[in-house]
């Protein structure tokens, strides 16, 4: 036989090969792709899974990079320095601010927060939210010098006004520590309101001001508030509990010269209200109080909306040394709102209690006050004025940037760049998007919105499905959640593909559903780029107490109290299996209300518990107690009537030290190294 | 040999190739460049819509395209092979145009679509009612306003949307109003021109609502009543502009502007300090307005370039002795508006709309309950009968499921059975859902954020059964 005989019959082989496999193949793969996006038309893209959504090993570290994220800043007396909080890659950054340029990288600890500077200037002190510590930063050495124990959560950070004492919020255990400086010992803990963040000491240096960012645990249809924590700094106690009405994540405050008015940044949900439109600020309003010391501590809330535009997710707040202007970041919609603080005085005087009620619902009150919107880079999050009010720097936290604004002009100026990467890989274009508003009809609201700190915001909400009023749904954490599809107490979704998809767009963003393209980034940084915090708190070393380790026994038995068998299916460990504790399958534990539609619910996972309150799907459990205590009477949810209070409590305690995968596989390493 | 004359075959075929590509951009860029404006040899007497009414198109008109840098070559006419044409609108990717044409006198109006590059001619509609005001919806669809002088609801004009190829063509408004000059936001909404007809003749407003027929609701109207003679569009800067006559001065036609956040109390009348009347403007990328002009009755509406930063208005773009200047739109590429997801779900027969509290007004510097003692029931009414009549719950709210695409209005009535307030005419979508603050026009109140009580049970029924509730009323307490 002929060479070129046997290569066409050797190439013809192939061919037929090839097409047999080929099409079969697609087809396959078509079916495969239909089935987890829930579309019939996304692109047989195999990276989209199997390439960007890798959370660890080689492909992983290519496909991912190290940004610096930075979240919150403070300049130096003189105005020559910044000091930037770059969260993402646990560093200070001293910004040189007649150069534009970094000078100086210090690491300090794990999810860095915030910074202030001490009262002389030579210090700074950053808070490490994943560490429970302060990192103390000598400046003359540029090195940390001392790592001061907090509370769980350490954010929001403040001086007495002696500059001997450093207030640090503690955002997990919801108090506030009070560090002596001299002796660098806590020397007491002062209970806040619920999800503490920002503080900040009344210009007359009487009062810290605590802001808080979830709402008081209230049972579904009460009315909702926050709470503002006034710390008299003196006595170091409790001065007053403020109620911000029908308003949550406080994230920051800041307070004219002269303490006339302090102003806090607030967002105004409408979770009682069924989720029926989004036209005319019917899902989430955005805003600030404004706190009036001088008037019996009235606050008042005023939104920074418009009826056909939002501003979503205000962060960072600060008021020009006149008093004049006040500056608020919208960090969903990538925007500077200057207000005119005596706009805000003229409405507010004289007003009455009824009628600043009337303020806070009206889009078209803040045309009396707000000067300009300032367009700014990606998620514009804590910002700070030079010391003589003329720049404004923004923390660009998705740019790892510093926007540069001319408060006199009100035009940005020009931008520092903090030298993260240059790439923006798939997982970081899906971090923006999940922080921008964009992507809902009129930026009224972005994923980042329900789930801050892509978690919860501990809220129920009125989705309304089919009808309005019934079927109320728990917001639940998006952390960590890869392993532990179907999603939404109903799973429904298979995906997030499909959980993110058009029906998404039809029934909560009501704009234009995510093109593939940003679906898949979405998908992709959800999960892979969002991580439990470590669980100080109640697992700090990964060792249980006696009493964690009673309860894990409770949560695994197979027998009552009274020798009886439990039947497999209503043991706790059936259901909630580790590592993530869920068995990922539809369960019926009699927790149906009369007003949700006859369903199973999806088995929730339970690493971090302790941070998702109020439990079950509708939110009626304020604690884990209560689950078993008031809905739990039936031993339909676990068998747990035959148990003593000592037994509960153990379990509780067992169940509130449950803590991602991730840092027990950490913690193995860490002993079998030392071994 | 052989090899040499292959290789300069191969160097022919890649320069006819490049040839072939350079003729073509500079094709593409000179229609780029390209104005298109509506003009007519006909006088204008009176822009404004009801005058007009069911024929908007009363004066034959054709459309023209002229180069701005070009003036001395004569403008192009587009629409040669019709008697009439009118409303040309420019695809996002500046390729085609869309336009109402008359192919023969006495002829019904139909849309068609131009291919700017060939100027190839499609039909995309064959109704036997004139159909006019084409506007592009994203993604291959478009809207159009259909006249029917025998519609059911009484509505003269309401709006149908349609693929691009005709097919699928849908009703989206069921209110007795006629609607004109429609276009579609850059959030994807439609904005349009709605006047009531029915009971009686209303002013003209600009209405938005979004593309599948829900949500609709009063976007600006001007005070004391107003006429308006072209589309709101959408400016670069965050404004809509349009052309609006005060009633008491029919013949002087205003640029009007008004901020896209907050339209019903931003107002800003461009063209205070200019004497003359505007019929028609168009938003350019640079920010200028394109307008069409006179000074007095006596000139030709003419095409001029507007700076809205100074309100200045410049020198003459177009201008002819033989024709007015009707309508301009420029054709460019512009942003594809969003294209909103459809809640509209055809197996349903009804919609659901809730009131969180009937007695929250218009006024919000007014304390809540003022109104309060004086509404006792809600009457819901049909263009023909009452559809029926309930007591709100105690907080104010009312909670009902209404047979869907039939228009109705709300009425507060007072405890002597007068009636205090009537709403506007709406519609509900099958299986739209909407909500409503209070009784009011205004769109800055946002709804407080507590359960309404009339959530807490089923909805009511509208219409209500007569026979099975002899005095029609329900008591939700």
């Amino acid at each position: 036989m002929k060479r070129s005989t046997i290569l066409i019959r050797i190439w013809g082989i192939i061919l037929v090969l090839a097409l047999l496999i080929y099409f079969p193949g697609r087809k396959w793969a078509r079916a495969h792709v239909n089935e987890k996006t829930a579309v019939a038309d996304h692109p047989l893209l195999c990276t989209s899974c199997h390439l960007y959504i890798q959370k660890t090993g080689i492909v992983s570290k290519l496909v991912n990079d190290k940004y610096l994220s930075p979240i919150d800043l403070t300049v130096s007396g003189d105005g020559k320095r910044l000091y930037v909080v770059a969260q993402e890659s646990n560093a200070l950054l001293i910004v040189d601010t007649e150069r534009n340029k970094v000078i100086n990288k210090i690491g300090v600890g794990n999810q860095p927060h915030s910074v202030i500077l001490s009262k002389d200037g030579q210090k700074v002190y950053v808070s490490n939210q994943w560490s429970d510590n302060v990192s103390v930063i000598d400046l003359s050495v540029g090195r940390v010098t001392d790592t001061l124990k907090t509370g769980n959560g350490p954010a929001g950070l403040a001086l007495s006004a002696d500059g001997k004492a450093l207030y640090v919020v503690n955002s997990f255990s919801s108090d506030v520590s009070v560090i002596d400086l001299y002796s660098k010992e806590e020397i007491n803990r002062i209970t806040s309101g619920n999800n503490p963040t920002g503080a900040k000491l009344s210009p007359d240096g009487k009062f810290l001001f605590v802001t808080s960012r979830r709402m008081a645990n209230t049972p579904y249809g009460e009315p909702l508030f926050s709470e503002i924590t006034v710390i008299n700094d003196s006595s170091r106690r409790i001065s007053e509990y403020k109620k911000i009405e029908s308003a949550y994540m406080m994230e920051n405050v800041a307070f004219t010269p002269h303490g006339d008015l302090g102003f806090v940044t607030l967002i105004r949900p409408k979770n009682y209200v069924p989720s029926i439109q989004v036209e005319q600020g019917w899902m989430m309003t955005h805003g600030f109080g404004v706190i009036e010391p001088g008037k019996e501590g009235k606050v008042s809330e005023l939104l920074i909306d418009e009826p056909n535009s939002f501003f979503s997710d205000p962060f960072g707040i600060a008021i020009n040394p006149e008093g004049k202007k006040a500056f608020i970041s919208s960090a969903g919609a990538d925007y500077i709102s200057v207000i005119d603080v005596d706009s805000v005085r003229k409405l507010l005087a004289g007003a009455s209690p009824e009628v600043r009620k009337l303020y806070s619902n009206n889009l078209g009150i803040s045309s009396h006050y707000i000067l300009k919107r300032i367009h700014t880079g990606a998620n514009p999050k804590g910002i700070v004025l030079s010391p003589d009010g003329k720049l404004l720097y923004v923390a660009e936290m998705l740019d790892d940037k510093i926007g540069v604004i001319n408060t006199e002009n009100l035009q940005k100026v020009s931008s520092i760049d903090l030298g993260g990467p240059r790439r923006i890989t798939v997982a970081r274009r899906g971090r923006r998007l999940f922080n921008n508003s964009s992507h809902t009809f009129q930026n009224q609201y972005c994923c980042y919105t329900c789930h801050p700190d892509m978690h919860e915001d501990g809220l129920v909400y009125n989705m309304s499905g089919k009808d309005m009023g019934r079927n109320v749904t728990n917001t639940m954490t998006l952390r960590d959640i890869s392993e532990t599809a179907p999603f939404k107490w109903s799973g429904t979704n298979p995906t997030v593909y499909k959980q993110d998809g058009i029906r998404f767009s039809t029934f909560l963003t009501r704009t234009e559903s995510f093109s593939y393209k940003d679906l898949d980034a979405l998908t992709a940084y959800i999960l892979t780029g969002i991580k439990n915090p470590p669980n100080l708190q109640y697992n700090p070393k990964g060792e249980l107490t006696e009493a964690q380790l009673r309860g894990k026994e409770i949560f695994e038995r197979t027998k009552d109290n009274n020798g009886n068998e439990i039947p497999e299916g209503n043991r706790c460990i059936t259901c909630h299996t580790p590592p993530y504790y869920t068995n990922r399958k539809m369960s019926y534990v009699q927790t149906l209300a009369p007003t949700d539609d006859s369903i199973l619910f999806d088995s929730p996972h339970l690493n971090d518990i302790y941070a998702t309150a109020p439990y079950l799907h509708d939110g009626r459990a304020a604690t884990l107690e209560e689950i078993w205590t008031k809905y739990g009477k039936n031993d339909k949810h676990g068998v747990v009537n035959d148990m003593t209070k000592i037994q509960l409590n153990d379990l509780i305690d067992y169940l509130k030290s449950l803590r991602s995968p991730l840092y027990e596989y950490a913690d193995l390493k860490k002993n079998h190294v030392k071994k | 040999m052989n090899k040499q004359r292959t290789t300069i075959l191969f160097l022919i075929i890649m320069a006819i190739g490049f040839a072939c590509l350079f003729l073509t951009s500079c094709r593409e860029k000179s229609k780029e460049d390209s104005i298109i404006l509506t003009r007519t040899a006909g006088r204008i007497e009176n822009s404004n819509l009801s005058a007009t009414d069911s024929k908007k198109y009363i004066l034959r008109s054709e459309i023209v395209s002229i180069k701005p840098g070009n003036l001395d070559v004569s403008p192009k006419v587009l629409t040669s092979s019709f008697y009439s044409a009118r409303s040309p609108e420019i695809s996002n990717d500046g390729q085609f145009m869309l336009f109402a044409g008359q192919k023969k006198e006495g002829d019904t109006w139909q849309i068609w679509e131009t291919d700017l590059t060939n100027l190839n001619t499609k039909q995309l509609t064959k109704l036997k009612e004139d159909c006019t005001d084409p506007a592009y919806l994203p993604l291959g669809r478009f809207l159009f306003t259909s006249h029917s002088a025998t519609d059911s609801l009484k509505a003269n004009e309401s709006i149908l949307t349609s693929n691009i190829d005709g097919t699928d063509q849908k009703r989206i408004t069921y209110n007795p109003y006629m609607y004109r000059a429609s276009h579609v936001l850059n959030d994807g909404r439609i904005l349009t021109i709605g006047v009531q007809k029915f009971p009686e003749t209303g002013d003209q407003k600009l209405m938005i609502m979004r593309p599948d027929g829900t949500k609709s609701e009063l976007f600006y109207k001007g005070s004391g009543g107003s006429d308006l003679s072209g589309p709101g569009l959408e400016t670069n800067n965050g404004r809509i502009i349009f052309i609006e006559s005060e009633k008491s001065n029919p013949g002087k036609g205003n640029l009007i502007s008004v901020s896209y956040a907050r339209p019903l109390h931003s107002r800003l009348n461009l063209s205070s300090e200019i004497e003359g009347d505007f019929h028609a403007v168009f938003p350019q990328p640079s920010g200028k307005l394109l307008v069409s002009y006179r000074k007095t009755t006596s000139d030709r509406y003419a095409l001029y370039e507007f700076d809205s930063e100074n309100k200045d208005l410049g020198k003459a773009i177009y201008s002819s002795k033989d024709f007015d200047v009707l309508e301009v739109v420029d054709a460019v590429k512009h942003i594809r508006p969003r294209k909103l997801p459809s809640e509209v779900n055809g197996i349903m027969k009804t919609g659901l709309i809730m009131c969180q509290d009937i007695n929250v007004e218009d006024n919000p510097m007014k304390i809540s309950g003022t109104l309060l003692k004086k509404i006792s029931k809600v009457e819901i009414m049909s263009p023909d009968s009452s559809m029926g009549i309930f007591k709100p719950s105690g907080d104010g709210s009312f909670y009902l499921k209404v047979v869907a695409d039939k228009p109705f209005r709300i009425c507060t009535i007072d405890e002597n059975g007068k009636v205090i307030r009537k709403c506007d005419w709406i519609w509900l979508r099958p299986n739209e859902r909407r909500g409503c603050v209070g009784c009011h026009e205004d769109q800055d109140i946002v709804p407080d954020n507590r359960i309404p009580l009339a959530v807490k049970k089923a909805p009511i029924g509208v219409p209500v059964h007569i026979n099975k509730i002899k005095d029609k009323m329900i008591d939700t307490e």
